[in-house]
């Protein structure tokens, strides 16, 4: 048992250390924007993938920001991946086409697969230019997001790019809040230290592009997995793709407003990203292909995020059960101090991460919202493993993993 | 001491300390005096004429006044809605500015001239300049913001932080030191020795460009539509060398050092993970992509955008990008050499000069 928390207590130390070396590398090493100074060039042909599951409040947003970026006329084509909708979505987008003829083609998906995957991997018939890019419905890009996305493609090497997510609704709640700050950490600091350090930038499947040639070379969209960017991330590192973080690149996106459907969304993330784990871990580790050392570690780290949810509920309990069971640890003060420090409080760095990344975003007082954290991490750390305890349940069971919509909470306009 | 209430004050203690943190936590949660979304770039996206935009809206309150001066060629001064000074000049031949700024002098106020402005040497100008006509300045001034409706000229060793834009051509003699954005809608020419940040125009020169250079003639057959075609990647793990005078047909990514040697054409995209040393005459018909330095060799001609994670030397005769395919050369550090031509940006982050030929 003892020798089981020692692990954990490695484990944790491990993405501690990572933590502060994220951090430490955003607030003093030199930072890498290699792509963001393309501002001239022979802009490609672009397509821009909506995707869109009953989005009638919010996908007239995105579609008429669409059509205001600065692109170079005729350069590019916007589909909105109408999957399945029941509500509004087909009338608003029907609408749009109409009004901004040659510029919008519809895919309306009446029957098929569930999921954003499915949908397109689908959609992928009607793209045909080398660059495409992805949005959520609920995003909102500037007016020079587009290029901004499509210039990393400029690089041979590179398979992927993602963007920045700026949280729009953050005054609502304090859950809002709390997305906000983690939002700020993820990408301010762990994607930009991960460029920074050429590890692993994860694609995100939204504000992000994906080179079609790349795609196809691993094989597509992969609808059986419910975190499609994810599996994307590492399906195009096994294969010799770079995937690229543009922090400088940012879009606005609405986040869950209410904790039933924060859960919702973290255990669907949890799932795919395990789903992930399992697929690609051992390969990524011990397999033979481009992928150079650091970020064979860095993508496995990656992978292990959310299984550690559990495993750190599991130290808890075996530290407690070391307590009351009278075992002495078995090397003094070092191990006395990670078992309280690490087992018994969990990973700090974190929260120190996300203060730096506010700090980096020159916002002050919502640092002082920090200690509220404690909340959402104790939501996460327990929808999270409840979300591995059902999958190893369907496993067994043979149950089809299920691929579930964030609602939305924007106003119809 | 009850040992009841020994628990009860130990409770309170602990509660107190597990409060303590919230409290700055709840007077946020209740006040929300930093609750805004963080402040994205909509609109302008980094245009390098924004400033330039924004300066000629907010003089055109002065356009009246402009017209008057011009046609009595007299000078008005006054002030504009924000409170700062301005100062309206009709004719603006030496002799009248002359005997508005002496040489040496610091001029406080927004200059506006309506026809062509010359400046004296030796002036600091505090507030932004804008010239109706062309502009020309003296040697060894100093400027916050030009706008000109012409031309631009600034003379010897002067220096600008903020920004110039150019309607016609923008020129700088020997030693200028130009901080900030340059911009040209025709054309920007740089003599030796200066330094710059991020110049934009339809075509860049440094020094004397050789005749024939700066031809509009496409370069070559290739296309510098990188992104969009469909082309074979090859990809090695380590060094690399491209021999002198091959032909490769296709994006080549080498995860070391990469060297491609003279007379070489690419006919795809070029990136190297490490340092990248191009010989001379080299063409390239995509992008150019060095994660730490590159050199490029005399006469070669590069169609797609040029990238140097940490410093870049182009050497002269080359050419980047064309009138067709404009594109940007982007480093941390760029020395150019004279006889370098660039259609479309050139931008060195930390420090760009313009050096003499090897």
């Amino acid at each position: 048992m003892i020798y089981v928390l020692y692990f954990i207590v490695f484990l944790i130390c491990v993405y501690t250390a990572r933590h502060y070396w994220f951090t430490l590398n955003r607030l003093f090493a030199f930072q890498r924007h290699p792509y963001i100074d393309i501002d001239t060039a022979s802009w490609p042909l672009v397509t821009v993938l909506v995707a869109a599951h009953n989005e009638e409040k919010v996908i007239s947003n995105i579609l008429g920001a669409l059509m205001t970026v600065r692109y170079p006329e005729g350069q590019m084509l916007v589909i909105p991946v109408n999957d399945r909708s029941t509500d509004g979505t087909r009338a608003i987008i029907d609408d749009f086409v109409e009004r901004f003829p040659g510029r919008i083609q519809p895919f309306h998906r009446a029957a098929g697969k569930g999921g954003k995957a499915a949908a397109l991997k689908d959609a992928m018939e009607l793209a045909t230019t080398e660059v495409i890019l992805i949005f959520d419905a609920d995003y909102i890009p500037g007016a020079g997001l587009v290029k901004q996305l499509v210039a990393p493609f400029f690089d041979p090497e590179v398979g992927g790019v993602m963007g920045r997510v700026v949280p729009l609704n953050v005054g609502t709640n304090l859950l809002t809040r709390l997305l906000d700050l983690e939002r700020t950490g993820g990408y301010q600091v762990d994607q930009q230290a991960r460029m920074n350090l050429r590890l692993v930038p994860q694609h995100g499947g939204t504000v992000a592009g994906v080179r079609l040639s790349a795609l196809r070379e691993i094989g597509g969209w992969n609808d059986q997995s419910l975190t499609e960017d994810t599996d994307l991330t590492y399906r195009l590192l096994l294969h010799g793709w770079k995937t690229v973080y543009q922090n400088r690149s940012e879009c606005y996106e609405e986040v869950p407003e209410t904790w039933a459907v924060r859960i919702r969304q973290i255990m669907r993330w949890a799932k795919g990203h395990n789903q992930a784990m399992v697929t690609y871990g051992l390969r990524l580790l011990l397999g033979k292909h481009r992928a150079t050392l650091r970020e064979r570690i860095d993508g496995a780290l990656l992978l292990g995020v959310y299984a550690m949810a559990p495993v750190t509920l599991l130290g808890w309990a075996l530290a407690l059960a070391v307590f009351f069971r009278g075992v002495a640890p078995l090397h003094g003060v070092i191990a006395m101090f990670s078992l309280t420090a690490y087992a018994a409080l969990g990973n700090l760095a974190a929260f120190f991460e996300i203060a730096a990344a506010a700090r980096l975003d020159g916002t002050r007082k919502r640092i002082c919202l920090l200690p509220f954290l404690i909340l959402g991490f104790a939501v996460s750390i327990f929808s999270v493993s409840r979300a591995a305890l059902s999958q190893i349940f369907d496993l067994v069971t043979g149950a089809e993993l299920h691929w579930d919509k964030t609602e939305r909470f924007r106003k119809v306009l | 001491m009850n040992s009841w209430l020994a628990v009860a004050a130990l409770i309170l203690f602990v509660s107190l300390m597990l409060v303590l943190p919230l409290i700055p936590a709840f007077a946020e949660l209740r006040s929300k005096s930093d609750a805004s979304p963080l402040k994205v770039v909509q609109q302008h996206a980094g245009e390098i004429r924004h400033f330039a935009n924004s300066f000629r809206t907010y003089i055109q309150v002065l356009e009246p006044t402009l017209q008057q001066c011009v046609a009595s060629g007299a000078t008005a001064s006054g002030m504009l809605p924000d409170g700062v000074e301005y100062l309206a000049l009709g004719q603006c031949d030496d002799s009248q500015t002359l005997s508005i700024q002496q040489p040496g002098a610091i001029c406080p106020v927004t200059i506006a001239a309506g026809s062509d402005l010359v400046v004296p040497p030796d002036t600091t100008f505090l507030r932004d300049v804008y010239a109706g006509g062309r502009f020309r300045g003296g040697e060894n001034n100093s400027y916050r913001a030009i706008l000109g409706e012409k031309n631009v000229h600034l003379g010897r060793s002067s220096r600008v932080t903020r920004w110039v834009h150019a309607v016609g051509e923008f020129s700088a003699e020997r030693d200028c030191k130009l901080s900030g954005r340059i911009s040209s809608d025709s054309c920007i020419r740089l003599q030796g020795a200066c330094n710059f940040l991020r110049l934009n125009a339809p075509q860049i020169e440094t020094g004397h460009v050789m005749p024939g250079e700066n031809s509009t003639r496409p370069h070559s057959e290739d296309n510098a539509n990188a992104g969009s075609g469909v082309v074979q990647r090859f990809l090695y793990d380590g060094d690399f060398e491209v021999h002198a005078d091959e032909v490769v047909t296709g994006n080549i990514v080498a995860r070391g050092i990469l060297h491609i040697g003279s007379g070489a054409r690419i006919r795809g995209s070029v990136k190297s993970v490490s340092d990248m040393v191009l010989g001379a005459g080299v063409s390239v018909q995509g992008s150019l992509i060095s994660g730490q330095q590159m050199f490029i060799g005399p006469d070669c001609a590069v169609n797609g955008p040029i990238i140097a994670e940490r410093a870049l030397h182009i050497s002269a005769g080359t050419r980047c990008g064309s009138f067709q395919h404009p594109t940007t050369v982007s480093a941390p550090r760029i020395e150019a050499e004279e006889g370098v031509v660039v259609f479309g940006t050139l931008w060195a982050r930390e420090h760009g000069e313009v050096v003499a030929s090897r």
